[in-house]
């Protein structure tokens, strides 16, 4: 590798980048134009209210037996803000509607007690806030006359009133109040705004070279791969970090320019506070959002380098986009905070740290460990950049992993399994919709929404299957098995359910909270009825999971990538998808063994099976937890026999089992075969 | 004459999707073997989808063959090394476009100093490339403002930087007007005057006839002939490269 080379390709992608326009636009104008924009706005907005407000005046009418002594009173309560013009009315209603008054307030003596009705305007905003101003003078009125009571009674008002002092101070100090206001805004603006700076040249450096024809030119070089991607990610991080201090810097100029507006119209916390004690979150700061600028920039690359055009880039980089916006958006919900496994997850980190930063918490672990996965988790990016920028495929391809939902439909090719890029989009919507629409399913109707939710595993990716052409037979492998496959994927799997017990219970004594909760969280949804239980747990996921997992998704990964890299990728997002840390590895044990099954058997039914028995298993422990323990006392008992009975047995369901299903699932070896 | 570029056992082999996706193995390159010798303009013809593109980036080092390799003989020594072959080759095709946003000058002083090259070299070799191609008039416009025939120019002049041994250009002259493509077929001569190289593909069969010292042709990833004009003629007893090309492609199939 050449510092000279690298350099020089620098250099190009530099001028390259810099020269165009709309990037220049995009990572400049908008961060520098954006923020005192919202401001005038906001401000805007702000002082309209206000002035509106300055110069009301209210009409109203007053009628009843007591009116003379409410019109005094709403008269001598004038203020500057507001003023009270006492109006006739006939007709009340239809005066409240045109607008001709605001209130209308009756007053009369019922039994030697005052009852005053006030008829407002809901929908009008002037008539709601008459209401509000007449509303405190009645409370102020009434309160005056307990008093007058309870004096003219020889009784102290304040002693019967409010025989206890209730005091309430906030004791978060003025920075902690604005640093609360702004960390709910700021990461989200911030992330947003350094995506789109970062997208661009990202855009324009991968795909936008292959769309202008000249990558190729740059593959005549005596360049390496290496070199060629350091040059560009480095040309598209430090578009990342200038992205994210041209932000800041235009952030921090607004927000001293508020300050200094609060603090001349006497606002009081805003006077009280110390630029000194911002100095050290903000530097940290600064390093994590330098960190996640350079992870955002390899990971764009990575998403456009499948893209062949620009507008191809764009469809791809749309559903990250959202993704990061949604992950951002955890900063505004107050609940949530920075965990150690909190830490870990890309881009929420970020939004939670700057956020605690911002109220000056500090935990130099959890700020170490979203320095430390931002650098890891783009390092992995730039690794799987560096596989891409090998593969002639990608390269030279022709765009047969692309997104294809996005073309014309009649461009669509019938039958076959969806592409790569078709399969990542639906991952993406499947994870929105799943997280969104399922959840609020399973809020509102309990275990039968759990099915529903379940439900879209199948509807999501069928539909989709349908719009794009694909045969669903093949993406669904829809097949039959042969009885001997299916013997085999069932041994197969009753081994893996062992395996993944053995697994379960070390990564539920690692993870102990987590584990603790996702049981907690699943204990709701189990109905009174073992079958009925055994129908939502176990066959609902069984169909519907194996379904989107080892159907949609796993053809299309099956079909692109090597066998050990899709069954691995299955793994992980199987893993994903049951969002508990505790769960993962178990979760993705499962999954990648049930895709292998699926792919010897070359048909989805022996997986589902597998799936449900293990389901099964769990409802059963769940359901009949003493039964069970009981018809396994064996395994843990201590005199000989059993503990040679117990060697025999787990060695069966763990080293035979596996074994035996193995042989059965291996294709024969025949001249006739492909 | 001295061998200069050597490809040996070359072979490539893509994935295709036939019906219903099915994966289908094949090769565009089949086990091809050619030495090119130095000062000598050798054409690679063959009908569309024969492999020569896929050849020639091989040759070129753009693609990896997925079996066989291609060496070089560089000051006596025979290299193999992907950047050390690249050094020496000046790969044009249609598909190796220019950097629209920098200036043809811009663009040959980054290359020089990827290629290596001090600032005195660069700066020597620009000026004379600017005469032989006549770029001097738009030497400092930005590239997306040239017209075809100049950006062709620039094109040549990007191969021409490093003063390398040996041209490999792949249907060069494809969709060009007459004076554009005329000037590369002269480039190509004056080049070969000078010692140099040059390997290229073409659909052209007069251009062919007029210019190259040898023809290899390719079918379906083979060789199915290689010689100079008189030693095909002789094969197949036909006159014009045009029959002599249809009769070898007849046989074939």
């Amino acid at each position: 590798m050449s510092g000279k080379i690298i350099k020089q390709l620098f250099k190009k992608e530099m001028l390259d980048v810099l020269r165009d326009k709309k990037t220049v636009l995009m990572m400049v104008v908008v961060p520098l134009v954006i923020y005192p924009l919202i401001l005038i706005l906001s401000m805007g907005i702000m002082s309209g209210v206000s002035q509106d407000m300055a110069k009301s005046t209210y009409n109203v009418a007053i009628s009843g037996d007591l009116w003379a002594e409410y019109v005094v009173l709403l008269v001598e309560t004038e203020s500057e803000e507001y003023s009270f013009k006492i109006i006739r009315s006939d007709d009340m209603e239809a005066d409240l509607q045109n607008g001709t008054i605001d209130l209308y307030i009756t007053a009369d003596d019922v039994l030697g007690e005052d009852v005053v009705c006030v008829y407002y305007l809901s929908a009008s905003t002037k008539s709601s806030y008459g209401l509000n101003i007449v509303l405190d003078k009645l409370e102020e009125h009434s309160r005056a006359k307990t008093y007058d009571l309870l004096e003219a009674a020889d009784l102290d008002p304040e002693e019967v009133l409010k025989p206890i002092k209730i005091e309430y101070l906030d004791h978060s100090t003025a920075e902690e109040s604005t640093g609360s206001l702004l960390g709910s805004i700021l990461p989200f603006m911030l992330v947003v705004s350094i995506l789109m700076g970062t997208m661009y040249p990202a855009i324009d450096t991968t795909s936008g070279e292959k769309e202008r024809g000249t990558l190729e030119t740059v593959l005549t070089l005596p360049v390496t791969s290496k070199e060629l991607i350091i040059s560009k990610f480095m040309a598209v991080g430090l578009f990342g970090i200038a992205s994210a201090i041209l932000n800041l810097i235009s952030m921090c100029g607004v927000m001293a320019y508020m300050f200094n507006m609060m603090e001349a119209m006497g606002a009081g916390v805003f006077g009280q506070i110390s630029v000194g004690k911002f100095v050290p979150p903000v530097i940290i700061g600064v390093l994590c959002v330098f960190a996640f600028a350079v992870f955002v920039s390899a990971l764009s690359m990575c998403v456009c380098a499948f893209a062949k055009s620009y507008k191809e880039a764009n469809n791809y980089i749309t559903p990250v986009m959202l993704v990061v916006m949604l992950a951002s958006f955890v900063s505004i919900i107050p609940n949530i905070e920075l965990t150690k496994t909190m830490s870990l997850v890309p881009v929420v980190n970020l939004c939670l740290l700057l956020r605690d930063l911002l109220v000056f918490k500090f935990n130099y672990l959890n700020i170490l460990l979203v320095l430390f996965s931002n650098i890891i988790y783009g390092i992995v990016a730039v690794l799987i950049l560096s596989r891409i920028y090998n593969s002639e495929s990608i390269m030279f391809g022709d765009g047969q992993s692309g997104i294809q939902i996005f073309e014309k439909r009649s461009n669509m090719k019938k039958g076959g399994v969806p592409t790569l890029g078709d399969a990542g989009f639906v991952i993406v919507i499947m994870a929105l919709v799943y997280l969104y629409v399922g959840s609020s399913l399973q809020l509102n109707y309990g275990s039968y929404g759990l099915v529903l939710s379940q439900l879209l595993f199948i509807a999501v990716p069928l539909s989709i299957t349908l719009y794009t052409k694909k045969s669903v037979k093949e993406t669904f492998k829809l097949n039959l098995c042969k009885p001997k496959k299916l013997a085999g994927g069932v041994l197969l799997g009753i081994g893996t359910i062992g395996w993944a017990l053995v697994i379960s219970a070390i990564s539920t004594s690692l993870f102990k909270e987590s584990a603790a909760a996702s049981q907690q969280g699943l204990e709701g949804y189990f109905p009174n009825s073992f079958l009925l239980g055994l129908l939502i747990m176990a066959a609902t996921p069984a169909i519907c999971e194996e379904m989107f997992f080892r159907g949609y998704v796993f053809s299309a990964l099956e079909n692109k990538l090597k066998l050990i890299t899709a069954i691995l990728l299955n793994a992980a997002l199987f893993g994903v998808f049951h969002m508990s840390l505790a769960k993962f590895l178990t979760t993705a044990f499962l999954g990648g063994m049930i895709a292998y099954i699926g792919h010897k058997s070359k048909s989805i039914f022996p997986g589902m099976v597998v799936h449900f028995m293990n389901n099964a298993f769990a409802c059963v422990v769940m359901y009949y937890p003493v039964d069970f323990a009981l018809s396994f006392e064996f395994l843990v008992m201590n005199n000989t026999v059993d503990t040679l009975i117990s060697i025999i047995f787990v060695a069966i369901i763990a080293v035979v089992f596996p074994i035996l299903g193995y042989k059965l699932m291996a294709d024969k070896i025949t001249p006739n075969n492909e | 004459m001295e061998q200069i570029l050597v490809a040996n056992n070359l072979i490539k082999t893509f994935e295709r999707h036939e019906k219903k996706q099915k994966k289908v193995s094949f090769n565009a390159v089949d086990d091809v073997s050619f030495a090119v010798n130095q000062g000598e303009i050798v054409g690679i013809l063959g009908p569309n989808g024969a492999g020569k593109t896929t050849l020639l980036r091989m040759l070129g080092m753009l693609m990896k063959p997925t079996s066989g390799n291609v060496t070089m003989t560089i000051d006596g020594q025979l290299e193999e090394k992907e950047t050390k072959l690249k050094a020496n080759i000046g790969y044009l095709s249609g598909n190796t476009k220019l950097y629209a946003r920098l200036s043809t000058r811009e663009l040959l002083e980054i290359l020089g100093n990827i290629y290596g090259l001090t600032k005195e070299e660069i700066d020597s070799r620009i000026d004379r490339i600017s005469k032989i191609l006549n770029l001097g008039e738009f030497i400092d416009n930005r590239i997306e403002k040239l017209s075809t025939g100049q950006t062709q120019r620039a094109s040549i002049s990007r191969c021409l930087i490093h003063n390398p041994m040996i041209y490999i250009f792949d249907e060069p002259t494809l969709g060009l007007d007459i004076i554009s493509s005329n000037s590369i077929i002269e480039f190509m001569k004056q080049e070969r005057e000078q010692g140099k190289t040059v390997l290229y593909s073409t659909h052209y069969m007069e251009e062919a006839e007029y210019l190259c010292d040898r023809i290899i042709l390719l079918d379906k990833g083979k060789i199915i002939a290689q010689g100079t004009l008189e030693e095909l003629r002789t094969l197949t007893g036909k006159d014009k490269l045009r029959d002599i090309f249809n009769s070898l492609i007849k046989e074939v199939e």
